[in-house]
C-alpha cells in the first residue's frame, strides 16, 4: 500500500510541476496580447469616433458567439453578405459561433472565458457581476465612444444597467417595451366573455372570473403560474414594489434608499395568506407543488384561466394557444391603478468582450452595427429583400424563408421593428405606448458583490427553495410553516445578508442620485 | 478434471491451488516478459495521464478563489471556504449525506438483484428469440430520459388525474397524495433504478454467464440436480467475482447522487426534499443557483474522498473473502 | 428428461422476464405513439398508446430544412462510433489484460491507477484547457473519441472476463513458450469474445450517445454528430418555448415540445433497436475449456 502511494504521490507532482510550467507560458502569452490590445486599441481609436470608420482601420478578426441553432441560411450569408457588410464597414471578418442555449450564462462559455478566448457575446447582470469578479470580461469604458449610433437608439438606463464602479462592462442592445413585467394579467378575453364579464380591474373581479368560468368548464385550471405577487401587489400593499431577487424588494413611491427583506415583511404575510386562500380553492392547482412545467403546458393548450401578462405576451402567447383553442383571445389587465409601471430599462440584453480580445474596440463597433441603422437592421434580422423578405405598402413584413438569423428577439429595437401582417394595428398601437409613463427602477444599473456573504447567499438559496418558496406560492400554510422557514432564514445568515446588501446599496444610491 | 472439479466448487480457486505447483516454475519466466506487459498498458497509461492525472492538477482550483488574471496557480488560496456553505449547516449537510447513502445503498442492492435475477433467468430459457427480442426490450428504458420517465410518472401518480388514484378511487380506496410522502417517494425511486438499469446491469452478468464452461452443467445434469438447485450450486456462485467487483465499482460512486433523476423524477418537489435532497441535488438548489461553481467543486470533491475510503474498506473486506476479488 | 417442478419454475421464469419486458417497452410505445402525435393535443391530453391526432409535424419541425446536415451528422457518429470503439476495445483490452494477469507484481498498481481516476477528477476547466491549448483536439475528429477511449469502468468488467478464462489454458501456452502479446492476442481475444462483445456494445452506445465532446472541442459545423445537433436543437426548442424569446415582430413558430423530447427518445433507442440484436448472435455459449487444452 505504502508502496502505491509513493507512486502516486510522485507523479501526482510530476504533473502538477508539468501543468504549472505550461500555466506560466499561458498567461505570459496572456499578458502578452494584452500588451498588444493596448497598443492596438488606442490607434484606431480616432478613426471609429469619427463615424466613418472602414478604410483606415486595420484587418481584425472578430468571433461572435450566439446561442441557438444556427439555421442553413444564417450559415449562408455569414459568409456572404453579412461578411462583405461588416467588412466594409469596419474592416473585420466576424466569425459566428452557435453554442446551445445550455452553455449561456455559464457551462462552455464559463470556459472559453477561463481559458482566454477572444470572443465576444451576449449576457445578463447575474453572470456579468460574477465573471467581472473572476476578471472574465473586458472593460469597455474607453470604447463606448464606438458605439454612437448604437447609444442614439438604445436608451441610457440600459447602459447604467451593465456598469459597475462606473465601468462600462457590457454594450446592450435592443430596445422594447418591457416595464411592469408580470405586473398585469393576462386573461383569456374568449372565456371572460363567456361568462358574462367585460373586464377584470381588481382581485374580487379575478376571483368571481374564477368561479363563474369554474361553473362552466370544471376542468380548467385557474392560474397557470406558482408566483403572483407583482400582479397581486394592488391587494395586499400601498407600496409599489420591485424585486432585485427572491430575498429583496425594493419600494419604488418612497424616495430613498431603504431595502425590504421581504419575507420577513407583512406584504410577505399578506401575499402568502391570498396564495394560500388560491390554492386552497383550487385557483392554482394541487400539481403545482410538484410539475411546474405541467402549468406552462396547460396555459399553452388552452387549459387555463390567466397568467402573468408582459407587453408583448397578447400577441405572443395567442399563436400557441390558438392551436389548441382557435378563438381564444388574450387582454392584459391590472388589479389596480394609480402604480406607475417599473422598468429596469428597455434592453433585449447586452455584449460584452472577453478579457483576452486582441481588439475590444472593434467589437463595440461590431455591436454598434447591429443598431446603427433600419438598414443593417433589416439586414441582420431579416436577410435580403427580396430573398428573406418582402414588404408590402404599409411596410409590414412577410418572410420568405422561415429561417433565423441574428435572432430577432436580440436585436428587438422599437425605432427598427417591422411588424408582420398577422399583427393587429391596435396590438401595435398598445404594444408602443405600453411604457407610457412607466419609471425605471431606482435601484437599477445597482449591481450587488456578493463576495462577502457569498456563503449565506448559497445557503439562503438552499432555504428558499425548501421553505420559503411553498409558503409564497400557498402550498404550506404561513402560519404553521412560517416559524420553522424564519429559523432556518435566520441560521442562514438572512440578517448580515440583509446588511450588507443595504449598506452596498445605500453607498451606491448615494453616489448616483 | 475440470469436469470432476466442477460440482463440488465451481469458483476458479481450486483448479489454481491444484495447478500451484506447475505454476511456479512458469512464473519465473513470464516475469522475463513483463516488458511486453508495459506495451499493452501503455497506450492507457497515456490516455489516463492526458485526460485524467494532468487535469487532476485542477483540484487546486477548489481551495483557491480563481481569478482569470492570476490563473489557476496565481490566484489567491481560499483555505476550506468553498466547503463552508455545505458544513456550516450541518442539518443539511448531513441529511444530504445521508439520503444520498440510503438511496444509493438501495439502489446497489435492488439493482444488483434483480440484474443477476433476469441474467440468471435468461441464462435458463432456451427459446432463442424470446430471449432475442426481450434481451433488448429490457434495454430500451436505459435510453429513455429521466425527464421523460418523470412525465409518465407523473401520469401515475397525480393526485386529481393520476391513473392510481383514479383506480383506488374506483376500488373505494382514499386517494393517495404521492407527492408530498417523502418516505413513499423512496420506494419510488428505487423502482424507477431497477427499471431503468436492471436491464443493462443483467447484460453484464448474462455475459459472464455465457462465458461459463457448458461442461460443469452437463456434469450437474448427469448428476441428476434440479434446474433449481444448479442456479443455485454452480450459476449464482459463478457470479459471485462479478457481483463484488460490481459493487466496488459501485461503492466509490456511493456519495455521488445523479440530479437528474431527482429532478426529472420528483420536479425537485419541497415538500419530498426529505428525503430526495441528495447532495447533488442540495448542491444544485445552493451553489449552482447562487452560480458558486467554485463551491460546486469543493462538493465533488468531498464526494469523492469520501467515496475513496468507503472503497479501500470495502477492497480489504472483499480481500478477506477472496485474494483475487480485490479490485487494487 | 425435466422433471415438472423445473418445468413449472421455467414457465414462472418465462413469465417474469415476459411481464418485465412489457413494462420496459410501455414508456418506449408513448414515446413513439407521443412523437406521432400533435402538440397541442399532448399537452392537453397527456400520453397515450396510440397518437393523438396522427402526425410527422414533430420530425418534420426536427428535420425539415436540415435534411443535408442531419444526414452529414448521422454519417459522422457512425464515424465516430466506428473509430471510437475499435480504439477503446483495443486500448481496453490491452490494459484490462495487464491487471488480470496472474503473479504480475505491478498488476495492482496498474488497477489502482486507474480506478483513482473513477472518483477524482479535476473539473472541466483544466480538462478544456489542455485539450483545446495543448492537445489541440479543438475542431478535430480525433477530439471527438480520443478522450473517452479507455473506460475505467469497462476496463475493469474486461478484467473480470479475462480471469474468468481457466488459467491452465495460458499456463500451458507459456509452457510452450509464448509471450504475453502471443497470449493476449492468440487466446485471450479469442476466448473473451463475450466479454469483448459486451464492451464494444457499451463503447458503442458511449460514443453513439456522447454530446459531451462536440459540445466542448466542435465549433465546425461539419463534425457535429447527431445526437450534439439533436442536443441543440432541444436546448433551442426549450428556450423558445420558455418564452423568453419575445417574438412579437412576426408569426411566432410554437415548437412541439413534448413531442420533440419523444422523437428525441425515439432516434436514440433507433441505433440500438438495430444494433443489439444483430450483435446478440456473438452471445452464444461457446467456450468448453477440454477442447482448447484437447
Amino acid at each position: 500500500m505504502k508502496k502505491k502511494k509513493g507512486w502516486l504521490s510522485l507523479l501526482l507532482s510530476a504533473v502538477f510541476l508539468l501543468s504549472a510550467c505550461s500555466q506560466g507560458n499561458n498567461e505570459s502569452a496572456n499578458s502578452g496580447d494584452s500588451g498588444n490590445s493596448g497598443s492596438g486599441g488606442t490607434a484606431p481609436a480616432a478613426t471609429a469616433d469619427s463615424g466613418t470608420g472602414g478604410t483606415t482601420l486595420a484587418p481584425a478578426k472578430l468571433k461572435i458567439v450566439l446561442y441557438g441553432d444556427e439555421s442553413n441560411r444564417m450559415k449562408e450569408l455569414a459568409k456572404t453578405d453579412f461578411y462583405d457588410v461588416i467588412k466594409k464597414e469596419i474592416n473585420a471578418e466576424v466569425e459566428f459561433q452557435f453554442l446551445p442555449w445550455t452553455e449561456y450564462g455559464g457551462g462552455k462559455t464559463d470556459l472559453m472565458l477561463s481559458t482566454g478566448e477572444d470572443f465576444a457575446t451576449y449576457t445578463d447582470a447575474n453572470y456579468m457581476v460574477k465573471s467581472v469578479a473572476k476578471g472574465l470580461y473586458a472593460d469597455l469604458t474607453p470604447y463606448v465612444g464606438a458605439a454612437a449610433d448604437l447609444s442614439k437608439t438604445v436608451d441610457e438606463a440600459s447602459f447604467t444597467a451593465f456598469q459597475l464602479d462606473s465601468k462600462q462592462y457590457a454594450i446592450p442592445v435592443g430596445n422594447k417595451p418591457n416595464s411592469a413585467e408580470f405586473y398585469s394579467v393576462l386573461v383569456r378575453q374568449d372565456l371572460l366573455e363567456e361568462a358574462g364579464m367585460k373586464q377584470v380591474t381588481s382581485l374580487a373581479e379575478l376571483e368571481q372570473f374564477y368561479d363563474k368560468v369554474h361553473a362552466l368548464h370544471p376542468e380548467l385550471i385557474g392560474y397557470a403560474s406558482t408566483d403572483a405577487r407583482r400582479m397581486l401587489q394592488y391587494d395586499f400593499t400601498d407600496k409599489n414594489l420591485y424585486w432585485q431577487n427572491d430575498f429583496i424588494a425594493l419600494d419604488e413611491s418612497a424616495q430613498n434608499d431603504q431595502i425590504i427583506n421581504w419575507f420577513e415583511s407583512d406584504e410577505f404575510k399578506a401575499y402568502a395568506k391570498l396564495m394560500r386562500g388560491w390554492y386552497e380553492k383550487g385557483i392554482i392547482p394541487k400539481y403545482a407543488a410538484t410539475n411546474v412545467p405541467q402549468l406552462q403546458s396547460d396555459w399553452n393548450s388552452g387549459k387555463a384561466m390567466f397568467w402573468a401578462g408582459t407587453a408583448a405576451r397578447p400577441f405572443e402567447g395567442a399563436a400557441t394557444i390558438s392551436q389548441a383553442v382557435p378563438d381564444a383571445k388574450l387582454v392584459n389587465y391590472f388589479l389596480g391603478t394609480g402604480r406607475p409601471k417599473i422598468s429596469r430599462g428597455t434592453y433585449s440584453t447586452a455584449f460584452f468582450v472577453s478579457a483576452a480580445a486582441k481588439d475590444p474596440e472593434r467589437y463595440v463597433m461590431f455591436f454598434n452595427l447591429l443598431q446603427k441603422n433600419q438598414e443593417l437592421y433589416d439586414l441582420f434580422a431579416y436577410g435580403i429583400k427580396g430573398t428573406d423578405y418582402t414588404l408590402d405598402d404599409n411596410g409590414r413584413l412577410t418572410k420568405i424563408s422561415t429561417d433565423s438569423l441574428i435572432p430577432d428577439w436580440l436585436l428587438m429595437n422599437k425605432n427598427f421593428i417591422r411588424f408582420d401582417n398577422t399583427v393587429p394595428d391596435d396590438f401595435i398601437a398598445k404594444y408602443k405606448a405600453w411604457d407610457d409613463g412607466a419609471i425605471i427602477s431606482k435601484g437599477a444599473g445597482f449591481n450587488f458583490d456578493n463576495t462577502p456573504v457569498k456563503n449565506e447567499e448559497t445557503k439562503l438559496n438552499g432555504v428558499f427553495t425548501e421553505y420559503l418558496a411553498p409558503i409564497g406560492s400557498g402550498f404550506s400554510d404561513y402560519d404553521t410553516a412560517f416559524p420553522k422557514a424564519l429559523e432556518r432564514l435566520k441560521a442562514a445568515g438572512i440578517d448580515k445578508y440583509i446588511a450588507e446588501y443595504q449598506k452596498q446599496f445605500s453607498e451606491w444610491y448615494a453616489k448616483s442620485k | 478434471m475440470i469436469q470432476e472439479a466442477a460440482p463440488e466448487k465451481p469458483g476458479r480457486q481450486s483448479l489454481s491451488l491444484k495447478l500451484k505447483a506447475a505454476r511456479t516454475g512458469s512464473l519465473r519466466k513470464s516475469l522475463r516478459k513483463d516488458s511486453s506487459l508495459y506495451l499493452l498498458a501503455l497506450p492507457g497509461i497515456i490516455i489516463l495521464i492526458l485526460f485524467a492525472y494532468l487535469p487532476m492538477s485542477g483540484l487546486i482550483l477548489v481551495f483557491k478563489n480563481y481569478n482569470y488574471n492570476d490563473g489557476i496557480f496565481g490566484s489567491p488560496w481560499a483555505g476550506f471556504s468553498n466547503f463552508e456553505f455545505f458544513f456550516s449547516s450541518m442539518e443539511d449537510a448531513l441529511r444530504a449525506t445521508r439520503n444520498t447513502v440510503m438511496l444509493n445503498a438501495l439502489y446497489m442492492l435492488t439493482g444488483t438483484f434483480f440484474s443477476v435475477a433476469i441474467a440468471v433467468i435468461l441464462n435458463e430459457l432456451r427459446s432463442k428469440w424470446f430471449i432475442k427480442v426481450t434481451q433488448s426490450v429490457m434495454f430500451f428504458p436505459y435510453f429513455i430520459s429521466w425527464i421523460i420517465i418523470g412525465a409518465i410518472l407523473f401520469s401515475l401518480l397525480d393526485y386529481d388525474k393520476g391513473i392510481l388514484n383514479q383506480l383506488f378511487q374506483s376500488l373505494g380506496l382514499a386517494q393517495m397524495d404521492w407527492y408530498s410522502s417523502p418516505w413513499l417517494f423512496v420506494i419510488i425511486l428505487v423502482l424507477a433504478n431497477i427499471w431503468k438499469s436492471a436491464g443493462y446491469g443483467a447484460i453484464i452478468y448474462y455475459a459472464v454467464l455465457q462465458g461459463i464452461d457448458t461442461s460443469y452443467y452437463e456434469a450437474a445434469r448427469i448428476d441428476g440436480a434440479s434446474r433449481w438447485q444448479i442456479i443455485t450450486k454452480i450459476t449464482i456462485p459463478m457470479l459471485i467475482p462479478s457481483i463484488i467487483l460490481m459493487t466496488l465499482l459501485g461503492i466509490g460512486g456511493m456519495l455521488k447522487g445523479d440530479l437528474s433523476m431527482i429532478m426529472g423524477v420528483t420536479f425537485l418537489n419541497p415538500l419530498l426534499l426529505p428525503t430526495t435532497d441528495i447532495i447533488d441535488v442540495y448542491v444544485y438548489r445552493t451553489a449552482i443557483r447562487s452560480g458558486e461553481f467554485g463551491f460546486a467543486s469543493a462538493i465533488t470533491l468531498y464526494q469523492s474522498v469520501f467515496g475513496f475510503i468507503l472503497v479501500l474498506l470495502a477492497n480489504k473486506l472483499a480481500g478477506w473473502y477472496d485474494k483475487d476479488s480485490k479490485l487494487f | 428428461m425435466q422433471t415438472t417442478e423445473s418445468k413449472g419454475l421455467l414457465i414462472l421464469f418465462y413469465a417474469c422476464i415476459a411481464v418485465f419486458s412489457a413494462i420496459c417497452l410501455v414508456p418506449f410505445v408513448l414515446a413513439v405513439s407521443g412523437s406521432l402525435s400533435t402538440e397541442s393535443r399532448i399537452a392537453a391530453e397527456g400520453y397515450s398508446f396510440w397518437p393523438r391526432g396522427f402526425t410527422f409535424e414533430t420530425y418534420e419541425f426536427l428535420f425539415g430544412s436540415k435534411a443535408e446536415q442531419i444526414l452529414r451528422a448521422y454519417s459522422m457518429s457512425v464515424v465516430v462510433t466506428v473509430l471510437g470503439t475499435l480504439t477503446a476495445v483495443l486500448v481496453t483490452t490491452a490494459y484490462a489484460y495487464v491487471i488480470s494477469v496472474k503473479g504480475f507484481k505491478l498488476k495492482n498498481f496498474f488497477a489502482f491507477f486507474a480506478y483513482f481516476t473513477m472518483l477524482f477528477s479535476g473539473g472541466t476547466l483544466p480538462w478544456y484547457l489542455l485539450s483545446t491549448k495543448y492537445y489541440h483536439l479543438g475542431d478535430t475528429l480525433l477530439g471527438l473519441f480520443i478522450p473517452y477511449v479507455l473506460s475505467v469502468f469497462l476496463m475493469f468488467l474486461m478484467a473480470n472476463y479475462f480471469r474468468s478464462i481457466p488459467h491452465e489454458i495460458v499456463e500451458s501456452a507459456q509452457i510452450d513458450g509464448a509471450g504475453h502479446l502471443r497470449i493476449f492476442f492468440s487466446i485471450m481475444i479469442p476466448l473473451g469474445r463475450v466479454g469483448l462483445i459486451t464492451i464494444s456494445l457499451f463503447y458503442a452506445l458511449q460514443f453513439w450517445n456522447d454530446f459531451y465532446l462536440p459540445l466542448m472541442l466542435v465549433s465546425d459545423q461539419d463534425l457535429y454528430t447527431i445526437q450534439y445537433l439533436m442536443y441543440n436543437m432541444m436546448a433551442n426548442i426549450q428556450f423558445l418555448a420558455s418564452g423568453n424569446a419575445a417574438q412579437v415582430g412576426g408569426a411566432i413558430i410554437a415548437p412541439p415540445l413534448e413531442t420533440a423530447k419523444m422523437a428525441m427518445t425515439c432516434l436514440t433507442v433507433l441505433p440500438i433497436a438495430i444494433l443489439y440484436p444483430f450483435l446478440q448472435r456473438f452471445f452464444v455459449k461457446g467456450i468448453v475449456v477440454g477442447s482448447v487444452k484437447g
